[in-house]
């Protein structure tokens, strides 16, 4: 194939046929059946790991494959494809890693990077709070100066797949020492600490990856649990977001594939009148726009990660964000329409497709709200006044 | 020990195959990969290397047309060291007669004790090219293998049949065929896609290897294909009802009609 700049190299395609096989034995069924009975995706997670498709964008001397976000974010979304979308990988590797690969010391990145690169060590993210969603000035989740350490207190919220995780890498606010403002301050939490507690929040999500609330009551923890640099938290915090929208825009388009490629399966085969329903122009149009829309969604991913990974953290900014608005639009309507297309048959579990509907309806509020995607371009982008 | 594995670049089985109005498989039309059974091939030579305390050294070799190119490459991400491509507009249309001269012709400038091949391809699907290697090479054929064990200068094989397993041994330089019961094919790591980049790939032709254009080709065929038919679509199947507890009755005569039972 011609290489360009709006096409992906030889390798990243052949990433992309090695995971999708490689998922494709796993299959829709497995996840499902995972989800169904309380089991877990470990065996899929490992076997990625195993192959270095987890931590490609970790640099290579912590065991990583020393590749882009580009490269991570093209094996989310064929394994999102394939029908086996794996959360965890936009945590683990593509926040935390990401995270503890640019400001972590050297012994906190022999620590903690190969686990997470190989999945044996998987890391879990704890931004959110009951009283701070979108407004992340608003965490209340403290660290105390110890004698030899740190002190950490407070709640969390939808914090995806602690049960899994051996860390979470928390978000909590200091005491300025001179000021005696809050800032914000990253640590390194293992799950099984004293005082650190999870319960599972029901979702409507089919998936064998859960959301947790999280109580951290008096957790002591060493002085180097404190990630990089005390001072520059917020810097830190913001390096991890590019990923995660990129990963996060490309969890959205292998959904939307996945629901496109179910529902022209199905009006492919499926005959009313005599004819195979995707004759139709009523089910084909909805369908070639889907594809469109899905094509658009993924090109404006890669640009966002081709950014990044050329060190435009700004120009990744505005794109990552588009992305993740564009996935999740085209994923829902892809889900709805995939639903729609098969009738009634689209709302039974034996087809599969209704459970997609709230899976990449999540999309559109996490990790960041659809919403705040369009302040951010009214004002950026824009130039608008803020409005909030 | 050097090993050449022969792999072949066919038209993706899960795609809308296709012939050419001559009768002879459109290559270029389709999307093409590494013959399945031949990442067999290619998984032994590596399992071999792996074992091998010296520096064994695996050359991946295809006959094909300019997109063959994607086959050798992908055994290189598995891990193939280096890889040749012999490629000539002669040679399309080639039967396995043809196909076995230009592979043996390329596997004699390459240094080899070991020569594998998958059992057959998934498209022509003849089988017979390992057979024909062995022959033209001068060296034991040892076929069909589903386990194999290579200790100093023997190779030892595991041949499952229909009424018998049999243990075949061959000593090097030899010709290996195996099955695709001999063990799943690895996938390419990122590192090995990364790494494959660097690897030296090869391109001949038949001037190169010093084969008459005449000797092969659609024009030297000892073998043509006539016509071609597309497979019928499945019919629907035989529905057993049972109301008046005959039904186990006609399940059982029409699983003994197919000799099932």
């Amino acid at each position: 194939m011609t290489e360009t700049a709006f096409t992906e190299s030889e390798e990243r395609l052949a990433l992309r046929a090695a995971v999708r096989k490689l998922a494709g034995g796993y299959g829709r069924d497995y996840f499902v059946q995972q989800a169904r009975s309380g089991g877990k995706t470990t065996d899929l997670w490992l076997e990625i790991g195993k192959h270095g498709y987890l931590g490609i964008n970790i640099p290579e001397e912590y065991g990583g494959g020393g590749g882009g976000i580009g490269d991570v974010a093209a094996v989310c979304e064929e394994l999102a494809a394939q029908g086996c979308p794996l959360l965890m990988m936009v945590v683990s590797p593509a926040i935390c890693g990401t995270v503890i690969s640019r400001f972590g010391t050297d012994e906190q990145k022999r620590r903690w990077l190969p686990g997470i690169a190989d999945g044996t060590q998987t890391m879990a993210f704890a931004i959110t709070e009951p009283d701070a969603g979108t407004n992340s000035h608003n965490i209340t989740t403290t660290a105390r100066r110890d004698a030899d350490g740190w002190v950490l207190n407070g709640r969390k919220i939808y914090i995806s797949g602690v049960d899994e995780a051996a860390h979470v890498l928390v978000v909590a606010r200091t005491e300025d020492a001179r000021t005696g403002k809050l800032k914000p301050c990253l640590f390194v939490v293992p799950t099984d600490a004293d005082g650190f507690e999870y319960s599972p929040i029901p979702m409507e999500i089919v998936s064998p990856e859960q959301q947790f609330s999280v109580f951290i009551d008096d957790v002591r923890l060493p002085a180097d649990a404190l990630v990089g640099d005390e001072d520059a938290g917020l810097v830190q915090l913001f390096a991890g977001l590019n990923p995660e929208r990129i990963m996060a825009a490309s969890f959205s388009t292998g959904l939307a594939r996945f629901a496109l490629d179910k529902a022209v399966a199905y009006v492919k085969e499926r005959e009313v009148f005599g004819a195979p329903i995707g004759s139709h122009q009523g089910l084909a149009h909805p369908l070639a726009e889907s594809k469109i829309e899905i094509e658009l969604a993924r090109l404006m991913t890669q640009k966002a990660a081709a950014l990044y990974d050329a060190g435009d953290d700004m120009g990744a900014g505005e794109a990552a964000n588009m992305a993740k608005y564009a996935a999740a639009e085209a994923a829902c309507d892809a889900a709805d329409r995939a639903v729609q297309a098969h009738g009634g048959n689209g709302i039974t579990q034996e087809y599969g497709v209704a459970g997609l509907l709230v899976a990449a309806r999540a999309g559109r509020i996490a990790p960041v709200s659809r919403e705040m995607i369009l302040n951010f371009v009214g004002m950026h982008s824009l130039g608008l006044p803020k409005s909030y | 020990m050097n090993i050449v594995v022969c792999v072949k670049y066919v038209p993706d089985a899960t795609a809308d195959r296709k012939f050419e109005d001559d009768n002879t498989v459109d290559r270029v039309g389709v999307d093409g990969l590494l013959s399945e059974l031949d990442e067999y091939a290619v998984e032994q030579a590596l399992q071999i290397k792996d074992k091998q305390a010296d520096d064994t050294e695996v050359t991946v070799l295809s006959v094909g047309p300019e997109n063959a190119t994607d086959a050798v490459r992908k055994a290189l991400q598995m891990g193939a060291d280096k890889g040749v491509h012999v490629v000539d507009d002669a040679i399309a249309g080639s039967d396995a007669l043809a196909t076995s001269l230009v592979l043996a012709e390329a596997i004699k400038k390459i240094p080899h004790d070991l020569v594998v091949c998958g059992m057959a391809s998934t498209d022509g699907g003849m089988g017979v090219v390992p057979a024909m290697l062995s022959e033209r090479l001068g060296v034991p054929g040892v076929t069909l293998g589903s386990e194999i064990s290579v200790e100093g200068e023997t190779v030892k094989i595991r041949r499952d049949g229909d009424a018998s397993t049999d243990t075949i041994e061959g000593s090097l330089p030899l010709v290996l065929s195996v099955t695709d019961q001999s063990g799943e094919a690895r996938y390419p790591s990122f590192k090995g896609i990364m790494a494959a980049k660097k690897k030296p790939v090869e391109t001949w032709s038949l001037s190169d290897l010093g084969v008459d254009a005449g000797s092969v080709g659609a024009g030297a065929a000892w073998s043509v294909v006539e016509s071609t038919d597309a497979r019928p679509p499945r019919t629907a199947g035989e529905i057993v009802t049972d109301e008046d507890g005959s039904g186990a009755k006609a399940l059982v005569d029409f699983l003994a009609s197919k000799k099932f039972i």
